[in-house]
């Protein structure tokens, strides 16, 4: 009965969604107030049918109700409730659901945000964006519907998938769909200002921030992603360039291009077309991941169970794309470039040079994850295109885009002088060519150290800013270090934040050098109480013991980590293997793990004796990797500075078109 | 609510200066525009096919059976224009495959049953190493002709789900049964073999 | 709206402190310089990379003494250097899984038989060579370099090379061609900004 009522509510919401879009669009196009009215209510009232509807099926999970096919094939009786709570988004209907629950809840807060501003573009952004929920409450009421029921009463349910079953897994897939969804407002931003004509800098200048938010939690999705997939598929890797991989990656490119180039059009008036085409193909791209992880279109491990959404996903997309195309080409006379680039040695060149760059890297990554498909349409030959092709080919673009991120900062706007230069470039050269020489004598490995290099260089860069800053700040403040830090922080946000995005990024690419060229493993047997020795540490095998939980056994083994010169211990690690009732011969695994900031220590449990008196291990020692997740947490925190809003930005909040444009 | 002053006199939609002039330029732009919608359509095309290709892949029987050629551990060559006129009984199979060993025996008793009687098996070893299938072989006294299929050429072709999947193709080269996992008796075999039995 | 831009391009040239002839030059050269040195360096660099094998698995600048392919037949062969070549190919009954680390039955089998090669004394090469000729190019985990799978290696180097290029003279057109559209003054910077950025000039 309640279950038909939720079905009843995406119908509703459905409906209600189509009345949005149509007064929306008709509102914003005759400038009828009522309309416009209308359509702000039709946003709040989808969102919380929507919600209703989430809250029935979270009902459904949390008490067993194995009527509906959606709990009987997600979860079980005895799954801790965490995970039952998390199932509304482990499988295919349920996880669109939580998508436009996002979508709307996004929706909505644009349009409490907005309800007096931007009267022009506001109507036909709650358009736009109720045109993307309209589509995916399509999807619920006619192809994957949460609330459909199985003919009889099933005493048990099936399970979560046990890959699912984890923490990191639990929570990297919201930040993710945060990440995606949220990039539905700028988008819907560039639309409306198409639509409606208006395409001065108002659009760019308000969906910085609305950008930002969605850019930070995607970012922090497929950081969490690459976490959940170094604790547990146990290669020793965190990142295998796997189509769905993948699909979250490209919008991030596209949107972090985009980031950059709105910068360049606040502040010389430039680039008008290419931001448009930024984040069309940054929603395209949401909307082409989404579609093709669960259509079954390209192979992966982590693709959604197949089914019939594709066909809708498909026609979507072309609808999304064509009237885009439209309106854009339609619009074209309007975008016209304001200012030429004055120079090449400017603050702008260097960003169009980093343009150009995210670019090619989203086409490379774009076009060698497509590749496999269209190969095996021309050359009826299955190849397949893996990390191989993707570290070779994108490898050498990022060092592209870290020495242009190193380069950026040192530029003035519209001209650079020589003599500037040089002094800017003095103290990042003499760190790379140190960091890069030392770390050849080191590691031995000419790639390694070139990577290392430019590193190094950005990360000077941004050292030497920073240090600047605090200068300038001391000199006519007289304030102490913390202090002008914190101020610098706190009224050039913007600035300051974007460099310490800047050096996450550096440490996300030293952990990733480290990984990629310095790593070291080995694959052995070892009996209760015997030793093998790797990169300076001796590793026991101390016997293996099993812990029953609800709904698992957890095969653990005992090892001992000791320093090899000292004999000193270092630390205990249980790296396991989990063996759920459900599907017994799908063991996930769970890495033992010693991380610190210069290498982690990586056991993989790949198999035991009866007995427990030996046990098989991979044992990798990966150097740096640990700087990945610090880096990630930097990018948090140098993301929120970026997006706060300033004390000084606020105050002029009035004649803010003067005022935004300033920031960096 | 009250609408902003900017609604009733928008600057962008009068100003006559802000057209484009007309001249050479034009067709370039419109040129760039006509690619870069076919190179859309094209990824649309591609995305369409292999989406109806994921989709259609079950409505393969009753087609008529597409050619392969395998050359088995014996080193004889077998191809599929060379069983014109003979029912064949196509089994893909691999030595990993659990399931595949509740028909081995099954397979191999009706290969002896029927080899007098105008119908061949014939197996196609699936993405398999040759040690272990040769292992496998002799533990199911298999002596039906059984080779790699190379690259995964017929497996394509065939658009098989897994392992183990039989493709029953009568003497006329059509394929009249696809069996997805194992045949599950003698009863189910006799079935499928009596619609591919050439007519003598 | 001509004349406005003329006006704000005659300060920009004021503001360099040089003549306009002089400055479009100076533009000109300086531009074309850092282009064509910074496609150079890009197109080198990417050349020198992707042409050879190069990451973890080929180039191992600390390889552990275990991992040395085993030199001659007759050689025990240990689950090391199995995973040495294991790591250089791909499963093809999986999706983006390297076959070192996938744990099908399938997979162990197609390890225990690269043992067999390796204990026989075939060299890693060949091995990969077989292995393409059983499961196909699937197992290289990139596409082979030939025939039309060129063209997954070379679309990327042309995009960006295009790119480049296009930008270039857009860039450049875009110089030159009297501005249409019309012009915003640069937008003057706040109270702070202002202030900020005067003390950054005196250190530098």
């Amino acid at each position: 009965m309640i279950f038909d009522v939720g079905h009843l509510l995406l119908i509703t919401a459905l409906l209600l969604a189509i009345f949005g879009v149509v007064v929306a669009f008709w509102g914003g196009h005759t400038r009828n107030v009522k309309l416009v009215a209308s359509s702000f209510n039709a946003v709040y009232a989808t969102f919380a049918l929507v919600a209703l509807a989430a809250v029935i099926l979270w009902y459904g999970l949390l008490g067993d109700h194995f009527e509906l096919s959606y709990v009987w094939n997600h979860s079980e009786i005895a799954l801790p409730n965490f995970y039952k709570f998390a199932a509304l988004w482990g499988g295919q209907a349920g996880s669109l659901l939580f998508w436009v629950l996002i979508l709307t809840a996004f929706g909505t807060a644009v349009a409490l945000q907005n309800r007096n501003k931007h009267q022009v573009l506001m109507p036909y952004v709650n358009g736009v964006l109720m045109f993307t929920s309209v589509f995916f409450l399509t999807l619920l009421v006619f192809a994957a519907s949460p609330f459909e029921r199985v003919a009889f009463v099933p005493a048990d349910g099936q399970g979560l998938n046990p890959l699912l079953q984890n923490y990191w897994m639990v929570i990297h897939p919201v930040m993710l769909y945060l990440g995606y969804v949220g990039l539905a407002v700028p988008f819907a931003f560039a639309g409306a200002a198409l639509i409606s004509r208006k395409l001065d800098n108002e659009w760019v200048r308000t969906v910085r921030r609305w950008t930002l938010i969605p850019w930070l939690f995607l970012s922090l999705g497929i950081i969490m992603g690459s976490q959940w997939a170094y604790m547990e598929l146990g290669w020793g890797g965190y990142w295998a360039w796997d189509p769905v991989e993948n699909a979250s990656f490209l919008p991030w490119l596209t949107a972090t291009a985009f980031l950059h180039s709105i910068i360049i059009q606040e502040q010389r008036g430039i680039l008008k077309v290419w931001n448009m085409v930024l984040i069309w193909a940054t929603y395209f791209l949401v909307i082409l991941g989404t579609f093709t992880t669960r259509s079954g279109v390209l192979e992966s491990v982590h693709a959604f169970a197949r089914s019939n959404v594709g066909v809708y996903f498909l026609v979507f997309l072309i609808i999304v794309v064509f009237s885009f195309l439209y309106l854009l080409f339609t619009r074209l006379p309007l975008l016209k470039a304001e200012q030429p680039i004055d120079s090449y040695m400017s603050r702008e060149a260097a960003f169009l040079a980093n343009n150009w760059v995210f670019a090619a890297i989203a086409f490379a990554t774009l076009w060698g994850t497509f590749f496999p498909m269209f190969s095996e349409l021309l050359t009826g030959q299955r190849i397949s295109v893996a990390a191989p092709f993707f570290n070779k080919v994108n490898g050498p673009l990022f060092m592209l885009l870290v020495i242009l991120m190193g380069v950026g900062p040192l530029m003035g706007w519209r001209h650079t002088s020589a003599a500037s230069l040089r002094k800017q470039f003095v103290w990042p050269l003499i760190a790379m060519v140190v960091i890069g020489v030392v770390t050849y004598f080191v590691g031995r490995s000419i790639f390694a150290s070139l990577g290392l290099a430019v590193l190094a260089f950005a990360a000077a860069t941004i050292v030497q800013e920073y240090v600047r800053g605090l200068m300038a700040r001391r000199a006519t403040t007289n304030e102490n270090y913390l202090v002008a830090m914190g101020n610098l922080w706190r009224r050039n946000g913007r600035r300051y934040g974007g460099y310490l995005v800047h050096l996450s990024i550096v440490m996300i690419g030293v952990a990733v050098v480290g990984n990629e060229f310095y790593q070291q493993t080995t694959n052995v047997t070892l009996a209760r109480g015997e030793v093998v020795q790797l990169g300076g540490f001796d590793i026991e095998f101390g016997g293996m013991r099993v812990e029953n939980e609800s709904n698992r056994d957890v095969y653990a083994a005992q090892v001992t980590i000791f320093d090899t010169d000292s004999g000193k211990q270092l630390g205990e690690i249980a790296p396991s293997r989990n063996v759920y009732f459900k599907t017994p011969d799908m063991p996930t695994s769970e890495v033992g793990l010693r991380m610190t900031p210069i290498q982690d220590v990586y056991v993989v449990l790949n198999g035991w004796d009866d007995t427990g008196n030996s046990a098989t291990f991979t044992i990798y020692i990966n150097p740096l990797t640990m700087w990945m997740w610090i880096g990630g947490l930097v990018l948090m925190l140098g993301t929120l500075i970026a997006s706060w809003p300033s004390p000084t930005r606020r105050r002029s909040e009035t004649f803010s078109a003067v005022a935004y444009a300033t920031g960096d | 609510m009250s609408l902003d002053p900017l609604l009733t006199g928008d600057p962008l939609l009068t100003d006559d200066t802000l057209l484009p002039a007309e001249g050479p330029q034009k067709r370039s732009v419109y040129i760039w525009q006509g690619a870069i919608v076919l190179v859309l359509l094209l990824l649309f095309a591609g995305l369409g096919f292999q989406l109806w290709r994921t989709n259609h892949a079950e409505q393969r029987a009753a087609g008529s059976a597409p050619a392969f050629t395998v050359t088995t551990f014996d080193g004889e060559t077998i191809s599929s224009a060379d069983l014109l006129g003979k029912g064949v009984v196509l089994n893909f199979w691999a030595s990993w495959c659990d399931p595949c060993r509740e028909e081995a025996d099954l397979l191999q008793a009706n290969w002896e049953r029927e080899r007098e009687n105008g119908i061949v098996f014939v197996g196609l070893d699936y993405l398999d190493q040759e040690p272990a299938a040769l292992a496998y072989m002799e533990e199911f006294g298999i002596t039906y002709p059984s080779g790699q299929d190379l690259q995964s050429n017929a497996a394509r072709r065939y658009g098989i789900k897994g392992v183990p999947e039989t493709f029953f193709i009568n003497p006329e080269g059509a394929i009249t049964e696809i069996v997805i996992g194992p045949i599950t008796g003698q009863a189910r075999m006799d079935t499928l073999l009596d619609e591919i039995r050439p007519v003598q | 709206m001509i004349e406005s831009s003329h006006s704000r391009q005659d300060m920009q040239y004021r503001q360099f402190g040089m003549h306009r002839h002089a400055y479009a030059a100076m533009r000109k050269q300086s531009g074309v310089r850092a282009l064509v040195v910074a496609l150079a360096v890009a197109t080198a660099l990417w050349a020198a990379l992707a042409a050879r094998p190069l990451l973890a698995q080929n180039v191992d600048p600390t390889p552990i003494p275990a991992q040395e392919p085993a030199a001659a037949a007759g050689t025990p062969v240990s689950a090391n250097d199995i995973n040495a070549v294991a790591r250089q190919l791909w499963c093809p009954l999986c999706s983006g899984v390297r076959l070192d680390a996938c744990e099908l039955k399938a997979c162990a089998q197609m390890k225990d038989e690269i043992g067999i090669m390796l204990g026989q004394g075939t060299q890693v090469q060949e091995i990969k060579d077989i292995f393409v000729n059983r499961y196909g190019p699937q197992v290289l985990g990139e596409p082979p370099r030939s025939g039309f799978n060129w063209l997954a290696w070379a679309l990327p180097f042309i995009v960006l090379v295009g790119g480049g290029v296009y930008l270039y003279t857009r860039a450049r057109a875009m110089g030159r061609e009297p501005n249409p559209a019309p012009s915003v003054a640069a937008a003057p910077t706040s109270e702070y900004d202002r202030k900020l950025d005067a003390e950054l000039k005196q250190y530098d």
